[in-house]
């Protein structure tokens, strides 16, 4: 099975003029998507998660590093060829009322990525856009209609009918769900779930929300502050979370059923300001377990099980024993 | 929620509109409406001693210091203030609008210099050199309107400017360009409609502005020359006779306030209507 | 904090610089020529050539501006053309006028404007506060110059209890300063009225208004401080506006400063005139806007940290 997505060393800073340092919201990441399957990213606000998932479609600029789309290297397209490589590509936003233009029909909005790429006959271009706003749950009778018309759960779904009528290979959902009611998440997530298995999609889904990304990710990657601490698959990340900082999100899981209960890890302090990153692992100052060496030296991914990576010395001091 | 006050704006407004339509109808079939001819002058539309005429019923108006009819010089005045003022408003407009759009669209190096410049532009006393330049070059509509515009044009890249970046930073923005829009296509189907309210009141707005420069540079003389007529060169020409011939100063005088005062509320109200956050300052 | 003076200061000699530059090009593409002019019209051709020379504008453009900087560096901003004096002398002669009346134009707008203004604040949504607001508004959207003309007439002509145009005396500032003052006010008065609304509706006011401060003590010490920014920052723009309008303001009431200068010079080109009187109105525009910078952290002490 081939890659559709390839990180390596990726890394993107920012420069402000408050700070001397540049904030580095993403710290030298690589990572591999097969053709196919879903990766969930999680983490705080901070972690640098949306940063990383824009990156992944060039929306902006990495500082460093390679990103590989289809074996194309995205770094090295210009302008119009990268143009061209967007409707394999796809983003899904978070917020649903300010991603679609409120001065747009809901018509002109589905069919852009039509427009834009491909050159259809009216009628063609109108039954494509008709197919799919019904294929993600909504009447045809919404297509004259306005955004500020429609509930948050309706304008995600025009979200995602513009973004899956090209029928790309790739979407990268950035909490599409953040911004929904709890009731309306499942739906939602159901239909991301069923569109991606029609068009055999490749899938990034990104959240803060571990309960949600379990059901979806064939594989979760953890992000705090700018780097990857621990990726492996789904089920294995739940079963047997390896470094601290997983361990504290899923103890943080409100569980209905007694038995599943886990008690609360229950972390020091607050997320760091990421210009003020902290010296060696960035999570020792909140870490239960921090040992001296976690404060100057900084851990790297290292292989502690299969397919599961995790970034802690005491991890992987105790794997290699 | 309509208040009281809103209601009285929008009803004001739309007198100072059908007083617009009107002048403009005026300014239109000046050649079937005006009784006489702008530039005939009349023998006995002087005094024994050459003074103009006051109001009468041959000469609605009075007459001005050659004999001609008032009347008809304010109606033929209208066209070319008109003319004058909605050229060079729009031409300050699309000088204004692409500049700004184009520095608040691309942002960087490109932006801030453009911005510099209009902040240089701005602090320029620039009707000192609209008044030069238009004392100097060769006297026609065009290049009044032109100097004139040059003046204005600022204000509006300004405007657009802080409002391109605004518009630009919303994440539907984003959103085109994940779908591979060209940023030709930005700028014209997404950034540019959200421009139009902007763009409409300060064409509005600017209109009294242009008008009330070209009176200005007519008053001083060195606009609109006559004896084509324009508000402001009427009062020009009969300065001489202010004192025994005052209607020839403040009849087209009063047009112009009119026209102003206008064109003003109109704008003034376009803009409340269209955006509740802007106020205040033009 | 001294970084943002000195960054501020920077830039307004870089505008100035480039105020000067364009001005010294756009009067160097006229066609009109000086020396024609200055050599009258029975003059040979060799004179007028020789007095070109003489002035210097046979020199290509950035030669010129560059002996033009020189100077002006030096304080001196050349002679007339036509006048046979130095333009410096009869700019330090004309700029007292101009500048006494600016200031009282502007002090007279912020007597009117700022009463006016938090008036209307206060008594928000009545009548006085719309009759206010609406003759503001007149104010603004009146043409300064025929408002004048009207004034001059009915109250120096038909009624004259004023001289009709000089200078000299205190009774000939009134109707310049009254007329200019008024129509200007209504802009400041629209803001104060605006900004004291926004600051009267504060927490910080609702406590002292709760602890029982009589409502003038509470406009004086708190309200006002923080409402009168903005207008600081519009007492800056105004001076560019006053300058920008100056020759028409001193042609119609005939007063002897610096904009009645530059009229009879741009009539006559004679562009030493024209250069220094655009130089110093861009130098009043930015001094104006410089202190407008350079107060406002101290009444607003947010700004300060930046």
């Amino acid at each position: 099975m081939s890659n559709i997505l390839e990180l390596s060393n990726v890394r993107k800073e920012f420069h402000t003029s408050s700070s001397k340092r540049p904030i580095v919201a993403v710290d030298n990441i690589s990572l591999k998507l097969e053709k196919g399957k879903t990766l969930g990213i999680v983490g705080e606000s901070g972690s640098g998660k949306s940063t990383l998932g824009r990156l992944m479609l060039r929306l902006i600029e990495p500082s460093a590093g390679e990103i590989k789309f289809d074996d194309v290297n995205l770094l090295s397209l210009k302008n119009t060829e990268l143009r061209k490589m967007r409707s394999k590509m796809q983003m899904i936003f978070q917020d649903p009322m300010s991603s679609l233009n409120p001065r747009m029909s809901i018509r002109q909005l589905i069919s852009e990525p039509l427009e834009i790429h491909k050159n259809l006959k009216a009628s063609e271009q109108n039954f494509a856009v008709e197919e799919i706003i019904t294929k993600v749950g909504l009447e045809i009778s919404a297509l004259d209609k306005y955004p500020h018309e429609f509930s948050g759960g309706q304008r995600q779904r025009i979200s995602i009918a513009r973004a899956v009528i090209n029928n790309p290979s790739l979407v990268v959902a950035d909490e599409p769900v953040s911004a929904l009611d709890v009731s309306i998440q499942s739906q939602i997530l159901n239909l991301l779930m069923d569109l991606r298995n029609d068009l055999n999609l490749s899938f990034v889904f990104i959240s803060h929300d571990l309960s949600v990304v379990r059901h979806i990710a064939d594989e979760v990657a953890v992000m705090y502050l700018g780097n990857i601490v621990e990726i492996a698959p789904a089920d294995q990340l739940f079963q047997n979370p390896q470094h601290p900082y997983t361990q504290a999100l899923i103890s943080a899981i409100p569980q209905v059923e007694k038995e599943k209960r886990v008690s609360r890890m229950i972390l020091k302090g607050d997320i760091p300001n990421p210009a003020d990153a902290p010296s060696g692992c960035n999570f020792h100052p909140r870490c239960p377990i921090a040992i001296d060496k976690c404060s100057s030296i900084t851990p790297a991914l290292k292989i502690t099980g299969s397919d599961h990576l995790t970034s802690c010395h005491l991890v992987n001091e105790a794997v290699s024993k | 929620m309509k208040t009281f006050k809103q209601i009285m704006r929008r009803k004001v407004a739309a007198v100072c509109l059908v007083v617009i339509f009107l002048i403009f109808t005026a300014a239109i079939f000046a050649p079937w409406l005006a009784p006489y001819s702008p530039n005939e002058q009349f023998k006995d539309g002087l005094t024994l001693q050459g003074a103009p005429i006051a109001p009468n019923s041959e000469y609605l108006l009075g007459t001005d210091l050659l004999g001609r009819d008032l009347l008809s010089r304010l109606i033929y005045g209208a066209r070319t203030s008109l003319v004058v003022g909605i050229l060079a408003n729009g031409v300050a407009l699309l000088l204004g609008t692409t500049i700004g759009l184009v520095a608040g669209y691309l942002r960087g190096r490109l932006g801030s210099l453009i911005m510099r410049v209009t902040d240089l532009m701005m602090a320029f006393p620039a009707l000192l050199l609209a008044i030069t330049l238009a004392a100097i070059f060769s006297p026609s509509l065009l290049i009044v309107a032109l100097v004139i515009a040059m003046v204005n044009w600022v204000q509006v890249a300004r405007v657009i400017y802080t409002q391109t970046i605004a518009i630009s930073e919303r994440e539907f923005v984003e959103a085109s360009r994940s779908i591979g829009a060209s940023n030709r296509r930005i700028l014209v189907k997404h950034i540019l409609p959200h421009l139009m309210p902007t763009i409409l009141v300060w064409g509005t707005l600017g209109i009294a502005t242009t008008v009330l420069l070209e009176a200005t540079l007519s008053f001083l003389g060195i606009g609109v020359r006559p004896p084509t007529p324009s508000w402001g060169n009427i009062i020009f020409e009969n300065q001489t006779y202010f004192i025994t011939a005052p209607w020839l100063v403040f009849i087209p005088g009063l047009a112009i306030i009119t026209l102003a005062l206008c064109f003003n509320l109109l704008g003034d109200t376009l803009r409340d209507e269209l955006d509740p956050t802007q106020r205040g300052r033009q | 904090m001294l970084n943002y003076v000195l960054r501020r200061l920077a830039q307004a000699g870089l505008i100035l610089l480039g105020v000067s530059f364009i001005t010294f090009a756009l009067l160097y593409v006229l066609p009109a020529d000086p020396a024609v002019q200055i050599a009258g019209r029975s003059a040979t051709p060799e004179t007028v050539a020789s007095i070109r020379a003489q002035l210097g504008l046979d020199q290509p453009l950035l030669a010129q501006y560059w002996n033009y900087l020189s100077n002006l560096a030096q304080g001196d901003f050349g002679r007339s053309y036509l006048q046979k004096t130095e333009v410096s002398t009869l700019i330090q002669s004309r700029i007292g006028p101009s500048l006494s009346l600016m200031f009282f134009a502007i002090l007279i707008e912020l007597i009117i404007g700022l009463s006016a203004g938090i008036y209307s604040a206060m008594r928000r949504g009545k009548l006085s506060d719309n009759v206010v607001m609406v003759s503001s508004f007149i104010a603004i959207s009146a043409p300064q110059f025929i408002i004048s003309i009207f004034v001059l007439y009915i109250f120096a002509v038909k009624l004259g209890w004023f001289p009709i145009g000089g200078y000299g005396r205190p009774i000939h500032y009134v109707l310049p300063a009254l007329t200019l003052g008024i129509l200007g006010s209504g802009w400041y008065s629209r803001v104060m009225r605006s900004s004291m609304i926004d600051v009267l509706r504060q927490d910080y006011i609702r406590t002292a208004r709760a602890k029982g401060a009589p409502i003038s003590r509470i406009i004086r010490v708190h309200a006002f401080k923080n409402a009168v920014l903005p207008i600081i920052a519009m007492i800056g723009l105004d001076i560019g506006i006053f300058m920008g309008g100056i020759v028409v303001v001193e042609s119609v009431f005939g007063w002897p400063g610096i904009g009645q200068l530059a009229w009879q010079a741009i009539q006559r080109v004679d562009i030493p005139i024209i250069m220094a009187v655009t130089l110093v109105s861009a130098i009043a525009i930015v001094i104006g806007n410089l202190i407008a910078d350079l107060i406002a952290p101290f009444v607003d002490p947010r700004i300060r940290l930046k």
